[in-house]
């Protein structure tokens, strides 16, 4: 019986990828965040929804410590990735980013080739024994990326040259070729079109089989179509958070319910 | 008298505005839908009262007195001039002159002061003229405006159309100052080659400017083979660059990156100053300074150094174009977006790998085009190498050697005593002819580089 209890307890110790504790993020004198606690777990996708400007981004910024890079952001509370606090002083942020990826908005390939782009990674954290080796990651992440049948006659070609949906999946073979454990994806097809807002879509889907994977979107259908688990922000403080089916049919907030139905946001 | 009109003229200006103005407003107080508003009408009849009178005024004043002198040339007694040339002429004309300011020296021939009355007269005349006609113009021209106050009439798009005119015509003066100082360039160029040919001069490697003084002076023939003196140019300038690119790059990517604000606020202003010192005072620096210095240095380690080294002059030019530089490589670097830079750092990039890795490469083409307008700056830097740099042209690419440049030899060549029919004098015009196509190449293709690269983003 307490057998039973602790295999249940660390088996769900083990789900639970990154972990924040009464999280502030401030601008300035401003609080953008307002003690935000969450549990994120593996190998599933998370969406954070919720109307501009009520801090996802700020949010998702907070777990591979981008807000370190923004001069006027603080941040304070406790954020653990694997149990591990990501802000103790051993703790590299420079590290920590290779563990954690990040995919941006609006497409932002290197002004080198795709090749370039995707082993850019790989490179600087000496992933790659040979250039064999290396041209293995590439192809690896450029196939999960969906783009390998695109680009593989044209490695050479500049990756300014993509599409915006090409370039996008562009960013997220870069971001996985460094073999992190988390991506994050800041509203990550908002600049596509619809089609190839499906294919980024159908690739988060497949991305969760291996990764934990965090998505801001301000598209509730793109929330309800990807995720497992949803997020929903207001005004800084996290509202909200369920399994994506509940919080769509069955908001237990009545703020929550106000964004669904389209009445705030 | 020039001033009254010109009062008179702006005072026209603004009645006209104030007039046309209150014309439109009547018009629309009356019920009318006007086509453009009061104030356009106001200012279409400024500009059409003051545009034409205030072209007219410049002429005149322009091409008063040469009118006057031939008029008055006419009036003298056939007697006194008759076989007289140009010269002597125009001697007898600015002597008048004299006497019609009042300044009378000795006792000048009775002819003369009559004419110098009559010059008085001309121009008494000339001036009443110039009022009445600037007056009549602006007037009429003010009627012709007031005429056209009508609710239909577009003075929106005339008053529009003035000012393009006028905009053109400022855009193209630039235009024809540059032609015209090229033609002047080119001219003389072509007088030089008339004496000297071109094979000579391009592909000579001998430099002594000199002509002979009297017919049967010996080795009096001069050399003007330009190699040497470009060599000289050129080892100065890439000193200058050794200098100023790793300096300006190094610091534009520090203050950009890595810098602390407040550090940052204390560089810049520094970097600013030394961009405005004149070049007099870099020349100061090198020969009062860095000249001896070198030489202290190449006595102690027994080598032997020049007094005047390129070494000493590229120097302190390298020092001079160091804020260009960094300047340049500063917008470049502000230019590549954030974007990039949160992608490299998210990828678990350092802040030095995100630098050398991304940010700068993506910011090399503006900063290749900010090293090429640097060139073509201390190739035609004059005032430094004047004062640094040495007076005889040499076949040497050492840096420790004394060597001239273009620029100083093209101000020796025009100093003092010039006379422009020898080709020692010309020389200096073909020198700056090079110096003209050089700079002009290599800005040209800076720009091109700078554009292209504006292409990437955005
Ligand atoms: N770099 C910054 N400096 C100051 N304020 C910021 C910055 N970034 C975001 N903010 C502010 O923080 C709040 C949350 O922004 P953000 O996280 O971008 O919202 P979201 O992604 O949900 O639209 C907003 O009020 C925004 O104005
Ligand atoms: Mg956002």
């Amino acid at each position: 019986m307490n057998d039973m209890r602790m295999t249940e307890r660390a088996r769900l110790m083990q789900d639970i990828k990154i972990s924040a504790r009464d999280v502030n993020v401030y601008y300035g004198a401003t609080r953008a965040i307002n003690d935000v606690s969450i549990d994120i777990r593996d190998k599933t996708v998370t969406a954070f929804i919720g109307p501009s400007g009520c801090g996802k981004s700020t949010f998702l910024r907070c777990f591979n410590r981008m807000n370190d890079t923004i001069e006027s952001a603080r941040v304070t509370g406790t954020i653990e990735l694997d149990g591990r606090d990501i802000h103790a002083p051993d703790l590299d942020p420079v590290q920590l980013r290779a563990r954690v990826g990040m995919v941006f908005q609006k497409p932002n390939p290197f002004p080198k080739s795709i090749y370039d782009n995707v082993a850019y990674g790989p490179k600087i954290h000496g992933l790659a024994a040979s250039k064999a080796d290396l041209d293995d990651i590439v192809e690896r992440a450029l196939r999960r990326a969906a783009l390998w049948d695109e680009s593989k006659d044209r490695l050479t070609a500049s990756g300014t040259s993509l599409s915006g949906g090409q370039q996008q999946r562009l960013c997220i073979a870069r971001a996985i070729a460094t073999e992190p454990e988390v991506l994050l994806m800041d509203e990550p097809a908002s600049a596509l079109d619809p089609i190839a807002t499906a294919q980024i879509e159908e690739l988060i889907d497949e991305l969760k089989e291996n990764y934990c994977v965090v998505i801001v979107t301000h598209s509730m259908q793109q929330a309800a179509r990807v995720s497992q688990r949803t997020a929903f922000f207001h005004l800084g403080d996290l509202v909200e958070y369920g399994d994506t089916g509940q919080i769509f049919t069955n908001p237990k907030n009545e703020r929550t319910e106000s964004y669904i139905t389209g009445r705030i946001g | 008298m020039t001033l009254f009109a010109f009062v008179l003229l702006f005072t026209a200006t603004v009645l006209a505005y104030l007039l046309n103005l209150r014309a439109a407003r009547a018009l629309r107080a009356g019920g009318a839908r006007l086509h453009s508003l009061g104030g356009f009408h106001g200012g279409f009849a400024a500009l059409v009262t003051l545009l034409p009178a205030l072209v007219f005024l410049l002429a005149w004043l322009l091409l008063k007195e040469p009118a006057i002198t031939v008029l008055l040339l006419r009036t003298l007694p056939e007697a006194e001039i008759a076989g007289l040339g140009t010269g002597e002429r125009q001697l007898i004309i600015s002597e008048i002159r004299t006497i019609a300011g009042g300044r009378i020296f000795g006792s000048p021939a009775e002819w003369k002061i009559e004419a110098a009355d009559r010059l008085l007269a001309m121009r008494r005349t000339a001036d009443y003229l110039m009022i009445a006609l600037t007056a009549l113009l602006a007037g009429g021209s003010m009627v012709i405006a007031r005429r056209r106050v009508t609710p239909d009439f577009r003075a929106r798009q005339g008053t529009e159309g003035i000012l393009h005119g006028l905009m053109a015509f400022c855009a193209t003066v630039a235009i024809f100052v540059t032609l015209g100082i090229v033609a002047s360039l080119l001219f003389e160029t072509i007088r030089f080659f008339q004496m000297v040919p071109v094979t000579d001069f391009l592909f000579g490697t001998n430099w002594e400017p000199q002509i002979p003084i009297r017919e049967d002076q010996i080795a009096a023939e001069g050399a003007f083979g330009w190699i040497p003196v470009f060599l000289g140019t050129l080892v100065i300038t890439v000193v200058a660059l050794f200098i100023a690119v790793p300096v300006g790059l190094m610091s534009a990517v520090y203050l950009h990156e890595f810098a602390s604000r407040r550090f940052r606020a204390a560089a810049k202003p520094v970097l600013e100053i030394l961009a405005g010192v004149p070049t007099v005072v870099y020349g100061f620096f090198a020969i009062l300074v860095v000249a001896p210095a070198l030489r202290a240095l190449g006595d102690m380690l027994a080598i032997p150094i020049a007094p005047n080294t390129a070494l000493a002059a590229g120097g302190v030019m390298g020092i001079m174009l160091i804020p260009f530089i960094s300047s340049f490589a500063d917008d470049a670097l502000g230019a590549v977006p954030r974007s990039l830079r949160d992608g490299a750092l998210a990828l678990g990039a350092t802040p030095a790998e995100t630098m050398t890795r991304v940010l700068f490469p993506a910011a090399i083409p503006g900063i290749v085009g900010g090293v090429l307008l640097a060139v073509s700056r201390a190739i035609g830097e004059t005032m430094i190498v004047v004062m640094a740099a040495g007076l005889m042209a040499k076949m040497t690419l050492n840096p420790l050697d004394s060597v001239t440049t273009v620029t100083v030899q093209i101000v020796t060549l025009l100093i003092g005593d010039t006379a422009f029919d020898n080709p020692k004098t010309l020389a200096a015009f073909a020198l700056g002819m090079m110096l003209f196509i050089v700079t002009l190449l290599i800005n040209i293709l800076a720009l091109r580089i700078v554009r292209r690269y504006r292409e990437i983003y955005d």
